[in-house]
Order: C-alpha cells, then structure tokens, then sequence
C-alpha cells in the first residue's frame, strides 16, 4: 500500500507502523518510549502524529498505529508542536536533573510556570528499563505503587536474587537515571554488587558472572563457549582468525 | 523484618490457600485477596511463593501487589481504623479523629502499633457524608466523632487505658 508522509509517497507493509515506516525512510519523528527491540508502547505521546484519511484528520501516537491504505500523515503542525511542548514541559517537570529533560526543555522552547519538580528526580516512567529487563529474561525490576508515588524498583526495593547484572535497564533509559557504579572488577546497580568477567583476549570487563551464568543455563551448556570468553570485539577476531585457517 | 518470616504452621496454610487456585496468572488477584483476608495483610514469602505458584517474576507480583490499595504489605492490627477523609469529613473534622488516634495510639495513616492490636488508614470516601466525620473500625461505623468519641472507641476495643502506657 501507498501513503504520504510529510509529502513524501512511501511504499508501506501491512501490519508496520507509521513510525516504523517513517524511521525506514529517514523521517524524523522524536520519541521517548519507544525503542525498536520492543516495539511501540504508546505511553510518552511524544510521537504523536497527524493522519488524515478521507478527508478527516486525527492525532495518533504514530508507535502503535498500524499503517492502512491512503492515509496522509503529517509530523509536524503546530497543533503537534505544542503537544510535544507540553509533554516535554510535563516530564521535564517531572524529571529535571536528568540532563536528556533539561535539553529537551530547552529545545521545545517551553515557557516557565510554577509546576513543583523535584530537583532529584531522573526518571519520566516509560518503561523501557522494565521492558528491557523482560526480555533479557530476568524480570528483577517492575513499576512499584501507583500514581504520583510509581517508581521502577526491585522487590521490596532489595538486591533481586533474579538480577543478573547486565545492565540492559541503564543501557536503554533515555534519561541516563538507572545508576550503575563500576569500580575495578565489581560493578553495583539496584543495590547489589556484581564481579566483572574480563575478556581472555583484551582484558576489557564485558560481562558479570551472573549474565555468563546464565547463558550458560540457558543454552545448556556445561562451560564457557567461545561466545562467553571474549568481548564482542574479540569475538569477531577470534571467529574470523578461525575461519582462516579452516580456509588454508 | 521479623514479622516477615512465617512460622511452620503458617507457612502450610499459605500453601492451602495458594494451591486452592490453578497455577496460572489469571488468579493472582484472587490469591492476594485470599491471603490478604487470612493474614491481614500480604507477607513477603505469601507474595513469593503466589509468584511461584503462578509462574510469573516476582517482580510481576510485588507490582501488582502495591498497585491496589487494598493490599497492604505491612501487617495491619486486629482492629483497623479506616478514617474518612473525603471532602464532608475533612471539612468536619476528620484531622481530629486523626490528631486523636497519634496522640492515643502513637501510629499515623499507613501505621500499626507494635503489639499489632491497632492500624490506621485514611480512606477518601464511604459514602456517609451524613454522618461526618466518620470512622470505620473493622467495617463498622462510628458517626460524628470527636476527641472524646475516639478516645471511646479505642477503649472500646482496646480498653479505657490503652495507649496510655506508651
């Protein structure tokens, strides 16, 4: 099927959404939940776009709108300009000594007022540290309460003896809050301390014992295999040095 | 904390309750209504061992766990005061019943004294704007209270002498 974007007549599959049609196509629409591993949430609205279809137009959340024939989108009007302004001044206000809020801010030209913010607070709640930790496959954080007072956090806020310390949380939060101290061998996040493995090849920490472990108990294997060994870089060398002489 | 780990014969009667119900996430919530009814509250090796049972992270349950109001994770006491603190009530005075309860029992909104007879809550509405401002011990309502009033119905749970110890 056929549909426009900001002008432009894109080629688009069934079942894609507008944004993932758009960030194909080198269209920019800004977003702050979404991330393309775990597909749209829908929750920040900061990818809010306009379609129009037959003549009537509607503001979507262009993550989780699945692309149907004809529709004629539009990323940036002034009526979509002034939602994104609002949603940043929102969770800039919710958030703002994280320094990704503040530019954020800066950027949307949002006028002051005299919201109440909390000069600690990192966190804008979207998820995606939660999502992350889902899919790695050890579910140790979840939002916890309700309302004003929702935080992300382990059980009982104490070190999760599912937790294996990859740090996939911190590696996705846009807003750099999920703190993790590494000192030497050992690295802390969410209030445990984890040993770093270092790679048999460069000596650089790549990943904790847990994380080594648990691969291992997930692909059934009894010792480190080539992969667990070495760091991502290493590993390309390593598996390349092999295939030469498989050649010669 | 002590009053989180169970004794032996506690511990069966969790699993009583828990293996009522199939082992699947759809009955989370009624577990934790279960256990919430039996123990007065949701213990941390009930709410592990519903994570268990269900199959689901523990991370999953602790969330849903502090999601709903209903649910404590803190023990309640044997009589739990739920102070009405919607709009009739407070402009009635519920503060007093409040002030009154802290400075008789020592515990605020959320709280439990320590021998765990008496806790504390404060609710938005229950419907009884005629009778503002109201108190609920144990479901049973105590109409247009004052200082004098509180301190008659902690004595009549706890006796006249209560909280006057501490």
């Amino acid at each position: 099927m056929k549909i426009l974007i900001d002008g432009i007549e894109i080629e688009a599959q069934f079942g894609e959404t507008i944004l993932e049609v758009a960030r194909r196509t080198g269209i920019h629409i800004p977003t702050l939940c979404y991330h393309e591993a775990f597909g749209g949430q829908g929750s920040c609205r900061f990818c809010m776009v306009e379609v129009t279809k037959n003549g009537s137009s509607r503001i979507v959340a262009s993550c989780t709108y699945p692309v149907n024939d004809g529709i004629e989108v539009k990323t940036s009007t002034p009526q979509i300009d002034k939602i994104r302004r609002n949603i940043a001044m929102l969770l800039y206000k919710r958030a703002p000594n994280s320094l990704f809020m503040q530019t954020l801010y800066k950027e949307h030209l949002c006028t002051e007022n005299n919201l109440v913010e909390d000069p600690h607070e990192k966190c804008i709640l979207c998820r995606l540290c939660v999502n992350a930790c889902a899919t790695m496959g050890a579910s140790a954080i979840s939002t916890v309460m309700r309302g004003t007072d929702k935080r992300v956090a382990t059980p009982y806020d104490d070190a999760s003896a599912v937790c294996i310390g990859c740090a996939a949380c911190a590696e996705v939060c846009p807003t750099g809050c999920i703190e993790v101290q590494e000192d030497n061998n050992i690295r802390r996040i969410w209030n445990q301390d984890f040993t770093l493995v270092a790679c048999e090849e460069c000596g650089k920490n790549f990943a904790t014992r847990e994380q080594l472990a648990y691969i291992m108990d997930k692909s059934k294997q009894d010792a480190p295999a080539t992969e667990l060994r070495f760091c991502e870089n290493c590993r390309r060398k390593v598996l390349a040095r092999k295939l030469e002489t498989f050649n010669g | 904390m002590e009053t989180d780990a169970l004794i032996t014969n506690e511990s069966e009667e969790l699993d009583a309750i828990i293996n009522k119900y199939p082992g699947e996430k759809r009955y989370i919530m009624a577990i934790m209504h279960d256990l919430s009814r039996h123990f007065n509250y949701l213990p941390r090796p009930a709410l592990e061992a519903t994570a268990r049972h269900a199959g689901v992270p523990f991370s999953q349950v602790y969330s849903m766990a502090t999601f709903y109001k209903a649910f404590s994770l803190v023990p309640r006491g044997k009589v739990h005061f739920k102070v009405c603190d919607g709009t009739t009530c407070h402009i009635k005075g519920s503060q007093i019943i409040i002030d009154e309860i802290y400075s008789r029992l020592n515990i605020k909104p959320g709280e439990t004294t320590a021998d765990l007879q008496f806790s504390l809550e404060t609710v938005n509405c229950i419907g009884a704007c005629a009778l503002a401002p109201a108190l609920l011990a144990n479901g049973k309502v105590h109409p247009r209270l004052n200082a004098a009033g509180v301190r008659q119905v902690i004595a009549e749970y706890g006796g006249p002498e209560y909280g006057k110890k501490e």
